[in-house]
């Protein structure tokens, strides 16, 4: 039991290097679900404060924020909107609509894309291929282009869903049956993978393979990896599903990567290695569907079931998969770690701050703070904490300290 | 031909029915498992197929699916839920011959389930058919041939016979609390709006699309159709009206037990989706975006409708069935239960909520154990093929109306339509060879 000290001691460290942190792109500053952010309030009383709210259309694209700036998208009669606001007050600085479809296959439909802040430009990739590079103070357009018009690129059942990954000059997509890459100063197309499987939906995961850097991505059949720099594919795990959803990142610690989907299907513990990677273990107790789990002191805590389903939070012991406990009627909401604690947002809107404990799940806050459908984890930024719902509605609730 | 009256089912229910026993040659002892294969391995197929592992009653032999991956998937969870390692099978016809199972779970598109049915049954197996039975009317006729001839059980896919609201509801209505009923109107809405052709695609690695094609035309593969769209391309199956249609117009037919209509008249098309688009590079869907199809029984007048647009919540149920009374108007619905509201201000508002499994919504865990308890006691089941044929052939004849833009008259003796050569041309379809279609 090697891993959790080494993962919780990282952990201390960050955490007396920072307090407030932004959340550029998917998954947050270390791309794992974990803020290094401390000092926030936790423990309010009655209502928090909502520091503004927002209307921003059909779906499920989670908040970036960069430099006070926050980004985010949705669908209203026809467009896709990309929305740029302040991160603090919620004045909003620009906003670029497109034509595009609804997309209601089995949900309401909506966009389902994360954009991606670079510094001061902002990324961002439809579910059908439209992808934009703005300049993210402005929302000037610096590139735009269709991925699907250029390419061969078949665009998955449920459309292109992974925010788009960028590493030093590229940015990577989750697009073909493993991946695709673009110039990002251009967009001009760098690798591109065959098309024989579909995309999956999970967001590529850059991580550090002896001197390279290789990108994990969820296929429509497999988990795999490809080299960032030249888009060879190192391995491929096959991994079924009923509609090919492979939607949760991959969850690394070191040479250890947890791969979840739903749909009945269940989670693997893989062990790197030089060649194919080697399952540890195999469980049915965290079925991640949508929202990837997130791992903190040798456990991880995540939704385990289908939005059909009434889900469940779990905890699960990383090294072995055994299943610690269980909060029933979670649905499919998210979740994240800050400051050894979860912040939850379950999927009837309720938002629940708790001790990240194997022991029990204890929330010390909780507040209804939207209603309808959110399948969306939060987000933590500079002391606030921004959720959506399917609807569009945004509430930023202001949990910085007094 | 023998009509399915109610009579017999609920005679056949309580057992004394006897039925020759000679035929039933694989039914084994209560206890002992029977082999089970699925056709169709697909989202619903293997939600039959979890009723069949739960009930402890089954042994998984073997799948079939002409999609590689989809075969995979369903073996694995076969193997989550009972221990059993099914054989996979691309072709079904290969796995009724090397496998011989004592039932067969059909689960296929609409334009597979006679061809499916009728091997099936002629292979000795006792068939679970999802419904509509054919897409069709001859090919389900040929299936209720196939079944007699066979001396099989076939229960088709008719949950809402069994299940708990619809049976209290059904009791309700026939108990005459409603009073004489003039008028039945069915009707399920959704939302929708226009829609846009998708880019037509190589089929998915692994995947024999000309088989999945089968008997219906050769066209190319888009994701609109799979998984799960085809019930909206009219070569594959029969829209809303053949899908949810054929579910409440059985509650109307299992209420007047079995009795045709005489007259069949139907409209509908797509003015919110758009004209229907396939070329060889994209495609859409086809069948109407609302329809309206008047069926003009002895008695009284029912009524289907279904809309694909403009939902709200203006209306107080979306789904279901009014039956329109002397003394006040029922509605047994889906989720809602169902519900009494009397014509007179002194009556009394009387409702029962569903019993429905969730997340879909059906009640496959009863149907599934009265099939079951069928085979062990040799008595027809509650949605048998006779009974589910008429219910299938309501649907179908209003898409014939609704193609020909006239009304049709309805021999049920017969089943011909009567004077109108070309309506009559409509109750079968060409095969694509070398598929062959089912002689009556």
């Amino acid at each position: 039991m090697k891993f959790p000290l080494v993962c919780s001691l990282s952990l201390v460290l960050f955490s007396t290097a920072s307090l407030g942190s932004d959340w550029p792109h998917w998954r947050g500053p270390n791309r794992n679900g974990t803020s290094t952010e401390t000092g926030w309030n936790s423990q309010w009383s009655g209502e928090p404060k909502v520091a503004w709210k927002a209307t921003v259309g059909l779906g499920f694209s989670s908040i970036v924020v960069s430099k006070g700036r926050a980004c985010t998208a949705g669908h209203a009669e026809g467009q896709d909107t990309v929305f740029c606001f302040d991160a603090v007050s919620g004045n909003e600085l620009w906003k670029h609509s497109y034509p595009a479809e609804l997309g209601d296959k089995y949900y309401e439909g909506g966009t389902t894309g994360t954009p991606t802040f670079d510094g001061d430009r902002v990324y961002w990739l439809s579910r059908w291929g439209d992808l934009f590079c703005f300049e993210a103070g402005t929302g000037k357009i610096v590139w735009s282009k269709n991925i699907v018009k250029e390419t061969d690129a078949k665009v998955p059942q449920w459309g292109f869903t992974g925010a788009p990954l960028v590493h030093e000059k590229l940015l990577v997509l989750n697009a073909g049956e493993a991946g695709m890459a673009v110039d990002k100063a251009t967009g001009a197309i760098v690798w591109k993978s065959a098309n024989k499987d579909d995309a999956g939906y999970s967001t590529p995961l850059p991580i550090k393979r002896g001197n390279a850097w290789i990108a994990l991505l969820g296929s429509e059949k497999s988990y795999l990896a490809v080299d960032i720099a030249s888009g060879k594919e190192i391995w491929r795990h096959r991994w079924l599903t009923q509609y090919g959803v492979n939607a949760a990142d991959p969850v690394v610690n070191g040479d250890q990567v947890f791969i979840s989907s739903g749909y009945g299907k269940g989670g693997a513990l893989l062990k790197l290695g030089d060649g194919q990677p080697v399952e540890t273990w195999k469980t049915k107790a965290l079925r991640t569907q949508l929202n990837p789990a997130v791992l903190f002191d040798g456990h991880l805590y995540g939704p385990d079931g289908d939005t059909t389903r009434t889900e469940s939070l779990k905890c699960i012991e990383f090294a072995t998969g055994t299943e610690k406990w269980a909060e029933p009627g979670f649905g499919t909401g998210g979740v994240i770690v800050a400051d050894r604690k979860l912040i939850a947002l379950n999927a009837a809107g309720e938002l629940m701050i708790a001790p990240a404990s194997p022991t029990e799940f204890k929330p010390i806050a909780r507040a209804q703070v939207l209603g309808g459908k959110c399948w969306t984890a939060p987000v933590l930024a500079n002391g606030i904490i921004y959720c959506r719902n399917s609807r569009g509605e945004i509430a930023a609730v202001d949990v910085r300290s007094k | 031909m023998n009509l399915p009256r109610r009579s017999f089912v609920r005679t056949a229910a309580l057992g004394t029915l006897a039925l020759s026993a000679a035929p039933f040659i694989r039914a084994q002892a209560p206890g002992k498992k029977l082999t089970t294969a699925l056709i169709g391995s697909g989202w619903w197929g293997k939600n039959i197929l979890k009723e069949a592992a739960s009930s402890g009653r089954c042994k998984f032999v073997a799948l079939a699916d002409v999609d590689a991956t989809t075969l995979e998937v369903a073996a694995e969870q076969v193997n989550d839920l009972t221990g059993d390692t099914p054989k996979p099978y691309r072709d079904y016809r290969e796995l009724l011959a090397k496998e011989k199972p004592d039932i067969v779970i059909i689960a296929t598109p609409d334009h597979w389930h006679a061809l499916n049915t009728i091997d099936s049954l002629k292979a000795g197996a006792h068939v679970f058919l999802e419904k509509p039975t054919g897409h069709t009317v001859n090919e389900s006729r040929a299936i209720v041939q196939a079944a007699k001839t066979t001396d099989r059980i076939v229960q088709v896919g008719l949950h809402r016979r069994i299940g708990p609201h619809h049976v209290s509801g059904m009791d309700f209505l026939k108990s005459g609390a409603v009073g004489e009923v003039g008028m039945v109107r069915l009707f399920a809405h959704g939302g929708g709006g226009k829609e846009s052709p998708s880019r037509n695609e190589a089929p998915p690695e692994g995947m024999d699309w000309n088989f999945w094609c089968g008997p219906a035309p050769l066209r190319p593969f888009n994701k609109k159709l799979h998984p799960g769209g085809w019930r909206h391309f009219l070569d594959f199956a029969n829209g809303n009206l053949g899908d949810w249609g054929v579910h409440w117009l059985d509650q109307v037919l299992w209420w007047n037990g079995g009795e045709y209509p005489k007259r069949v008249f139907c409209t509908g098309g797509r003015p919110v989706m758009g004209a229907a688009i396939l070329t060889e590079t994209e495609q859409t869907s086809d069948t109407p975006d609302h329809q309206v199809a008047t069926y003009d029984f002895e008695k009284f007048t029912c009524v289907w409708e279904h809309r694909r647009f403009a939902e709200n919540n203006n209306e107080k149920h979306k789904i279901g069935a009014y039956f329109y009374g002397s003394k006040g108007v029922l509605h047994i619905g889906w989720r809602d239960g169902w519900t009494f509201y009397p014509s007179s201000k002194s009556g009394k508002t009387e409702h029962q909520d569903s019993q429905l499994q969730e997340p879909d919504g059906h009640n496959l865990t009863l149907l599934w154990a009265d099939f079951m308890d069928s085979i062990d006691q040799r008595r027809q089941p509650v949605a048998a093929i006779e009974a589910a044929h008429r219910s299938s052939v309501l649907p179908l004849l209003g898409m014939i109306s609704w193609r020909l833009h006239r009304s049709i008259e309805w021999d049920g003796a017969k089943e011909q339509i009567v004077g109108d050569v070309e309506a009559n041309k409509l109750l079968a379809r060409p095969y694509r060879a070398p598929w062959e279609y089912p002689t009556i």
